[in-house]
């Protein structure tokens, strides 16, 4: 659909590997917590049970799917516009014209910090999206091809 | 007019007036504490509202000035942190002007500025009680700003300017028939309707009783009587309401600038440049959709109107259908002046029981929860289905849209009832997406949203289950 465009960097499937073990870890303490409450309290004891099989199943789907979510998640820039792609069973085609961008953001967490990538945000006068992950040196450049591109079209 | 002038002494009721508007409840909780206090804690606390509810706005007042210079109007306030405002004229969006009928022999009002910044809430300038004259000013040299060569002329200040000569553009005032139509059709008896049904929940029980045994002999008509003196009342609110606000509407063009002026107790005008205008929404309920009413809106980027409805500019409150596009036409020129058949974007036959499907959905866990915990009243729950039902029809029928020129899309979109037609030129939209998901693409279906700015925030102005061909090919016209 777009034949230029790119995938994020392969190591953003590292994140979000990491990212599901972060889940996985949040379910396990909530569901300790609950237990506790079930000893201490006598809480229901089926809001255990819940929790536990929520904190297995959804670290397993989200795992199952990142290979799909990195092969959906696309991004191109053309001298006119930033176009991002995504969505596996609910896809997504969205175009931001050059001329409409206000600002670029580059954010990284610890994590993204430390595999040297960075999320991108474009925003323009009403709305922001974010490209999840890029190179550093890519958003760099990225942002500056943007901010350039968006001088230029106000030139217009 | 460069030295700094603080506004009219009249302007300090309005200071206290907001100031107890505020923080009445400081009183009620003095009053309810009073027995409890020791009489010096009395004294503290009397002389802490004495500070709060008079000393605190009346320095306000005292600390806040204004210069309208040649190039921007500068606003000094503050007591303990200074303020220092400085609004160049071209980055002003609306100038508002509000008169209450008090100030009216004075020849005082308030003003307000609005610009494009993302900070929410509150105007960024507002002028309790200053001369009128004052307005005028900003007014003349905004438009000087915009004209170049004859902002040169102007910038060589030496007195207040006088008026610069601007063609008279077309006017229109509302008529009689139009505005009793607008107002009898105003959907703002349902909020009417929640808050006397909130005053009869605060009616003593006795009374309540009382009434209801001698009601139980004539239950239904009793019930039905009810009904009908409480929506009556609330229509008859609502009615009066908007008649308030919109007294004698009119709209004027000014060169490059709209003009909008209408209440009764308070005359509120409205200034704003038309090239300003983000999208233009015309807006019709289902009761001004049988009477063929239609009111035009303009989305801004600021928040000026906040008393309007859904906070934007209302430019016609009620038009007839057959004559809306000849009458705003001449006020913005790029509205086509003949009204377009919206036949690009329209949800195909095959797909039209999808909305009907969504919408069912929608109500349908409420209704299943309803029926099964609150019996026997939950059934009539069950009247919501049809409702849903012809919810998703209206919304299959109201569903347009058309690419009008290279610079120009009108999209339709019916929503709760109501149908919104927005009128966007290319350069004003933000950004655009095409959503579909993995069972709508061997059908050739795909949602489209289109965002554009609306006061601080987006709106976003979905069309759901177009033909997909149709929508991609918006998207390529939009990224070419």
């Amino acid at each position: 659909m777009l034949p230029t465009s790119h995938h994020l960097p392969p190591r953003i499937k590292r994140i979000w590997g990491y990212s599901t073990l972060g889940s996985f870890v949040v379910g396990l303490v909530v569901t300790a917590l609950l237990y506790w409450a079930h000893l201490g309290w006598h809480w229901a004891n089926w809001l255990v049970i819940a929790s536990a099989i929520v904190t297995l199943i959804e670290p397993i789907v989200e795992a199952g799917l990142i290979p799909y979510r990195y092969r959906f998640t696309r991004y191109q820039i053309t001298p006119v516009a930033v176009e991002m792609q995504s969505g596996m069973v609910f896809k997504k085609r969205l175009a931001i014209p050059i001329a409409r961008v206000q600002d670029v953001t580059l954010k990284a967490g610890p994590l993204l910090q430390w595999q040297k990538l960075t999320q991108v945000t474009v925003a323009t006068a009403a709305t922001s999206h974010t490209i999840e992950g890029l190179e550093l040196t890519v958003a760099e450049q990225l942002r500056e091809q943007i901010m350039q591109l968006a001088q230029e079209a106000r030139h217009d | 007019m460069t030295k700094p002038r603080h506004s009219h002494v009249l302007g300090l009721i309005t200071h206290l007036a907001k100031q107890i508007q505020e923080y009445w409840f400081l009183f009620i909780l003095l009053l309810w504490q009073w027995g409890n206090l020791s009489p010096l804690w009395r004294g503290v606390a009397i002389a802490a509202l004495v500070v709060w509810f008079l000393a605190w706005p009346i320095t306000k007042w005292a600390t806040l000035t204004y210069i309208v210079t040649p190039d921007a109007v500068v606003i000094h306030s503050g007591i303990f942190v200074r303020h220092q405002l400085h609004i160049p004229y071209p980055r002003i969006q609306t100038v508002q002007r509000q008169q209450w009928f008090y100030l009216r022999p004075f020849h005082l009002e308030t003003l307000k500025l609005e610009t494009a910044s993302h900070e929410d809430g509150q105007p960024e300038v507002r002028l309790p009680a200053v001369p009128t004259s004052v307005a005028d000013t900003i007014n003349t040299y905004r438009q000087a700003t915009t004209k170049p060569s004859i902002a040169a002329t102007v910038t060589t200040e030496s007195a207040a300017p006088t008026a610069i000569p601007q063609s008279q553009g077309p006017s229109y005032r509302i008529t009689h028939r139009a505005l009793t139509q607008f107002a009898l059709t105003s959907t703002g008896v349902i909020p009417l309707v929640l808050v006397l049904l909130g005053i009869y929940g605060k009616l003593p029980k006795d009374w309540e009783n009382q009434a209801l045994a001698q009601a139980a002999h004539y239950a239904l008509p009793f019930l039905v009587g009810a009904i009908i003196v409480v929506l009556l009342i609330a229509w008859v609110g609502a009615y009066l309401w908007v008649l308030i606000r919109y007294y004698h509407f009119t709209l004027t063009k000014t060169g490059d600038q709209l003009e909008t002026v209408k209440g009764l107790f308070q005359r509120n005008t409205v200034t704003a440049p038309i090239d300003r205008i983000q999208a233009v929404r015309f807006k019709q309920n289902i009761l001004r959709q049988w009477l063929h009413l239609q009111t035009v809106q303009v989305l801004l980027a600021s928040k000026a109107a906040t008393d309007d409805d859904d906070h934007d500019l209302v430019l016609l409150p009620a038009i007839a259908q057959d004559q809306l596009y000849a009458t705003l036409h001449p006020f913005i020129p790029w509205v086509p002046a003949t009204a377009p058949q919206l036949t690009d974007f329209v949800v195909p036959r095959q797909a039209r029981w999808l909305l009907n499907r969504n919408a069912l959905l929608v109500v349908a866990l409420p209704v299943i929860l309803l029926c099964w915990l609150w019996q026997p009243w939950g059934y009539l729950s069950l009247f919501l289905l049809p409702l849903a039902y012809f919810q998703g029809r209206f919304v299959a029928r109201n569903t347009g849209g058309r690419r009008l020129s290279d610079e120009l899309v009108m999209l339709q979109t019916g929503h709760v009832w109501t149908r919104e037609t927005f009128v966007v030129r290319r350069q004003q939209i933000q950004s655009l997406e095409v959503n579909f998901s993995v069972w709508m693409r061997p059908k050739h279906l795909a949602h489209l949203t289109v965002n554009v700015r609306h006061g601080n925030r987006k709106q976003a102005i979905e069309l759901r289950y177009l033909s997909a061909k149709q929508v991609h090919a918006l998207y390529d016209w939009y990224t070419n």
